[in-house]
């Protein structure tokens, strides 16, 4: 390691979302209520770009926190607002939180966007961008896949789809392409434009069927077009896919990853590109490590891929109550240090690490 | 109960700590600290906000101490001997014990060094130590016949403790400097379920997520390593007691598990000081310590040697641990003058450096400092920053809350605006009203005393003997009569009330009429009803008796024609003024008129 902070949080989280300003956001996801959002500040070493090693403040400090009765299964920023949306069962609706950091350190609860289907269905997933209205795109089905506009809570785009596919994420690819995917593997586009038009499916996984997938979707080049954004998909299974949006027929590359089977499924799993390390990648939720691959080796083989680093901090974490070890949660990239990785755990570890580079890559 | 916290004025929060409270008609203060940055009046409380005009020694019952560290103890002598008060002092042996030492040494560094005027003398502090009462853990101390204390293991620094301060049954905790998770030298504070109506916890790290420890001192352990491979010196400035023996014995495992040579010192006189002190207080360390004890003192350390003056000149790597903390006089500071100009060396900040000290100064980044003749110092040695306070965090705070159940919490040392979060965390959690003073604020808060009542013998068999089996857990509704009697209370049945001051029993009886329509024969009529009532009151005792009347429990029912209107029955419910809910309940029943199935 080239530096290794451990925190632990009163509740375990299983989102780090990064917010304006180098905030970071966790929240919990307890069924029975009394969840806490909490808005934190990092320490000083985490601002500057070059790490320190000692330093006057090493602490997060929690800057605002709200109180939520539902477990918070997904969390966004609702870009340049003062506003949040979460997501949590036992429904697919989302709840809009408010932070006003300067006035009070209470993030507030401001509205629900409802769901029309009703109880008992999945959670929704949960993607803002920045370069719009304060829109949310928001779905737990293919089916139900919309934009929201969160300060009216007006409708803005229905996708025309009468499939009940799960989904397991979804993404703005530019500011009028969506990217789906299912949690079946299969990956749709969509144009906001053409709403009319029925979603078909540009991609489906080859790996066999029975495992649940997720994807990545990374920031591509410096000013191109959402075409060359690279497309990561990671299988409950270890299959790890990239996919060209270009050219959808074929795979890109492939490779597999040596995991054990996700002992609580695939609910945890999480793949993620690094903003500011070229063709790396960080996949975790099989265990209590976070793998980091450069995926500028692979080919179409689907060979077994070897990690760059493995974080196994959490592994030795906290026993879960039915004696199983820690199970990592949620891992996300620094925005700026190239090889900075926070990382959250069933046990409420929080941790942030960053490797040595070894001579020559990345 | 109220509360007030003496500051020098509005915008000053952390610093020191001098809190008034007063309960039940008693006025104790808590701690007497004093500001260490500043040179002049304000780095000693306003006294003047408790009393305009009378003597402190009246006013006040006594006055607690919750540790040595200065900016909870630093103005006491000031306080006694200067300001005046004659009072009892309290605090736990080891802070009586090293008080005094860190006030002398403090005084010696103002007066002599700096050539303060207005400062307490030697024999100020020696005045004011012989009106200190020492108290150990757990012991309960009255101050007078209603007052009361106990102190409680805080963690934190060697003979820090919490203070339950109780008058009757109203009782506050005042935590002063605590910890929840136990350290390498010391264990985690602990308190029991107490329930006070008031706790009042310190609150400085209550917004942030601790680094863990552990990474905390990999870090340490690596830069003091690095420099010392490179042949660099390090100096750790640090107060005599408190965060050094923890890092003492950090480095002493460290050198022992990786074989290192280079040499560390420990300043001269405090070592043996220091380690003294703990091993006189061995039982106020942690377990571990005094587990391992019987086989060798863990404060003696293999690789940590006394510093002599000439040592910092010697060639080569080594570590000096040297007082005072903040360098702003002593040997510390010499020693960082000689070694400060070469860059292979480093000085590791261990804590909290007031502002005006050299300490402060080169944490902000100056690198070129003027000493004293004009001369300018160039800082070209690495400057590094650990903080191994030990402190609650919000975690901790809740985890206090839980232990002791107060009624009540107020948080101290916190910014008000950004902790609204945590005062509605712990109200939620636990129920309790959260209160956030600023400094120079009174805080009131109003509690439910509860009155101890004598309960006759008599009475308590009586209602034990009638109704349901009693639940533990169930409060159970008792009928008494309450007498007042010079100051006592006692609880007695009605008829010995009525013996006792010679009054003659009065029984009450309602008599109530309902009408019903219904033209049968009288007899038949009372037929329905009774079988009615049977019907509807399962669990009573309902009875039709031969002249004609129903018992429903003690109540008499009876039926005659109305006068007037042979379709109308009447009615008659009588019923004892101890009966009244039955006779309400029955009354009403009836009025709602009869089934109208054929008996």
């Amino acid at each position: 390691y080239e530096d290794l902070h451990t925190f632990e949080l009163q509740a375990p989280t299983r989102v780090i979302e990064w917010a304006r300003g180098n905030r970071v956001c966790v929240a919990g996801y307890g069924q029975s209520g009394g969840n806490e959002i909490l808005q934190l500040l990092p320490p000083p070493t985490l601002q500057a770009k070059e790490t320190q090693g000692l330093c006057p403040e090493r602490d997060f400090k929690v800057e605002c926190g709200g109180f939520s009765n539902r477990p918070v299964y997904s969390l966004k920023y609702v870009p340049d607002t003062s506003l949040l949306v979460t997501s949590g069962p036992p429904d697919s609706s989302l709840q809009v939180w408010q932070v006003s950091a300067e006035d009070s350190d209470v993030i507030k609860s401001v509205s629900a966007i409802p769901a029309e289907d009703g109880t008992g269905q999945p959670w929704a997933r949960i993607a803002t961008v920045s370069t719009r209205a304060p829109w949310v795109l928001h779905g737990s089905r293919l089916n139900n896949v919309q934009i929201t506009e969160v300060e009216s809570r007006k409708n803005v785009y229905m996708a025309a789809s009468r499939n009940s596919e799960e989904l397991s994420g979804l993404a703005f690819l530019d500011c009028n392409t969506l990217l789906l995917c299912c949690a079946k593997g299969q990956l749709c586009l969509a144009d906001i434009r053409q709403p009319q038009r029925p979603l078909e499916a540009v991609s489906v996984p080859s790996a066999p069927c029975g495992e649940r997938w997720c994807m990545g979707v990374g920031r591509g080049p410096q000013g191109s077009d959402s075409s060359s954004r690279p497309v990561a998909c990671l299988s409950s299974g270890g299959h790890l896919t990239l996919t060209d949006i270009r050219k959808t027929s074929e795979s890109m590359a492939s490779a597999k990853c040596r995991v054990p089977s996700p002992s609580s499924g695939a609910e945890f799993l999480c793949i993620s590109w690094a903003p500011a390390l070229e063709g790396c990648l960080a996949i975790s939720g099989f265990d209590g490590t976070v793998h980091v691959y450069d995926a500028r080796s692979w080919d179409s083989s689907d060979r077994e891929a070897e990690p760059i680093f493995v974080h196994k901090g959490h592994a030795f974490g906290r026993l879960g109550s039915s004696g199983s070890p820690p199970l990592v949660t949620t891992h996300a990239w620094h925005p700026q240090k190239p090889r900075t990785v926070l990382s959250a755990a069933s046990d409420g570890s929080l941790h942030v690490w960053d490797w040595v580079q070894s001579c020559g890559k990345c | 109960l109220s509360f007030f916290c003496l500051g020098p004025g509005a915008g000053q929060d952390v610093g020191r700590s001098c809190i008034l409270v007063s309960i039940a008609g008693k006025n104790v203060m808590l701690d007497c600290g004093m500001h260490m940055g500043y040179n002049d009046d304000r780095r000693f409380p306003d006294f003047s906000y408790i009393t305009q005009n009378g003597r402190l020694t009246d006013f006040l019952d006594c006055v607690i101490i919750s540790h040595f560290h200065l900016d909870h103890c630093g103005a006491l002598p000031y306080f006694s001997e200067m300001v005046g008060y004659d009072g009892p002092i309290y605090m736990t042996h080891p802070t009586k014990a090293i008080c005094p030492i860190l006030l002398e040494d403090y005084r010696k560094i103002t007066v002599d060094k700096k050539g303060e005027t207005n400062f307490f003398t030697s024999q100020m502090i020696k005045d004011c130590m012989k009106k200190v009462v020492a108290v150990h853990l757990h012991q309960t101390v009255q101050v007078d016949e209603e007052l009361e204390i106990k102190a409680y293991y805080a963690g934190h620094v060697l003979g820090a403790a919490m203070f339950q301060i109780k008058v009757g049954c109203e009782s506050v905790v005042y935590t002063g400097d605590y910890n929840m998770t136990p350290d390498r030298h010391l264990g985690a504070a602990w308190i029991d379920k107490c329930r006070p109506d008031l706790l009042i916890s310190e609150s400085t790290y209550a917004t942030t997520i601790r680094d863990s420890k552990r990474c905390r001192e990999r870090d340490f352990l690596k830069k003091v390593h690095e420099t010392v491979e490179r042949g660099g010196k390090v100096l750790i400035p640090v107060f005599a007691l408190g965060r050094a023996q923890e890092l003492c014995i950090l480095l002493e495992t460290f050198w022992e598990r990786m074989n290192l040579k280079a040499p560390i010192y420990f300043s001269t006189g405090l070592t043996e000081k220091a380690n003294h002190y703990y091993k006189l207080f061995i039982t106020w360390t942690n377990q571990k310590i005094r587990k391992t004890f019987v086989q060798r003192n863990m404060f003696e350390f293999k690789h940590i040697k006394a510093f002599d003056r000439a040592f910092a000149d010697n060639p080569g790597p080594m570590v000096v641990f040297a007082t005072p903390g903040m360098l702003h006089a002593g040997q510390s500071l010499q020693i960082f003058r000689k070694w400060a100009g070469n860059e292979k060396n480093m000085v590791i900040m261990p804590g909290y450096c007031v502002q005006g000290t050299v300490g402060h100064k080169i944490l902000s980044g100056q690198r070129k400092l003027e000493m004293e003749g004009r001369q300018i110092l160039e800082v070209k040695m690495q400057v590094e920053y650990m903080s191994f306070s030990a402190h609650a965090d919000a975690k901790g705070i809740m985890q206090l809350i839980r232990q002791a159940e107060p009624r009540n919490v107020l948080l101290v040392h916190g910014e008000a605006k950004k902790m609204e979060f945590l005062k509605q965390k712990i109200e939620q959690e636990f129920h309790v009203s959260c209160y956030m003073p600023a400094n120079g604020e009174t805080t009131t808060i109003f509690t439910n005393p509860s009155i101890p009542v004598d309960i006759s013998l008599g009475l308590l068999k009586r209602e034990t003997a009638i109704g349901l089996l009693p639940d533990v857990k169930k409060p159970k509704l008792m009928h008494g009569t309450l007498i007042m009697k010079d100051n006592s209370f006692r609880l007695v049945s009605p008829e010995q009330a009525l013996k006792e001051l010679g009054l003659a029993e009065h029984q009450l009886r309602f008599t109530c009429r309902v009408h019903i329509q219904d033209p049968r024969k009288e007899h038949e009529t009372v037929l329905r009803v009774y079988n009615h009532l049977k019907g509807v009151l399962k669990d009573y005792s309902v009875q039709h008796l031969p002249d004609g009347s129903i018992t429903v429990e003690s109540i008499l029912i009876q039926a005659t024609a109305h006068s007037e209107d042979q379709g109308t029955k009447v009615l008659l419910v009588s019923w004892t003024y101890q009966d009244e809910e039955l006779g309400s309940y029955l009354t009403a029943l009836l009025k709602k008129g009869l089934p109208q199935s054929t008996s």
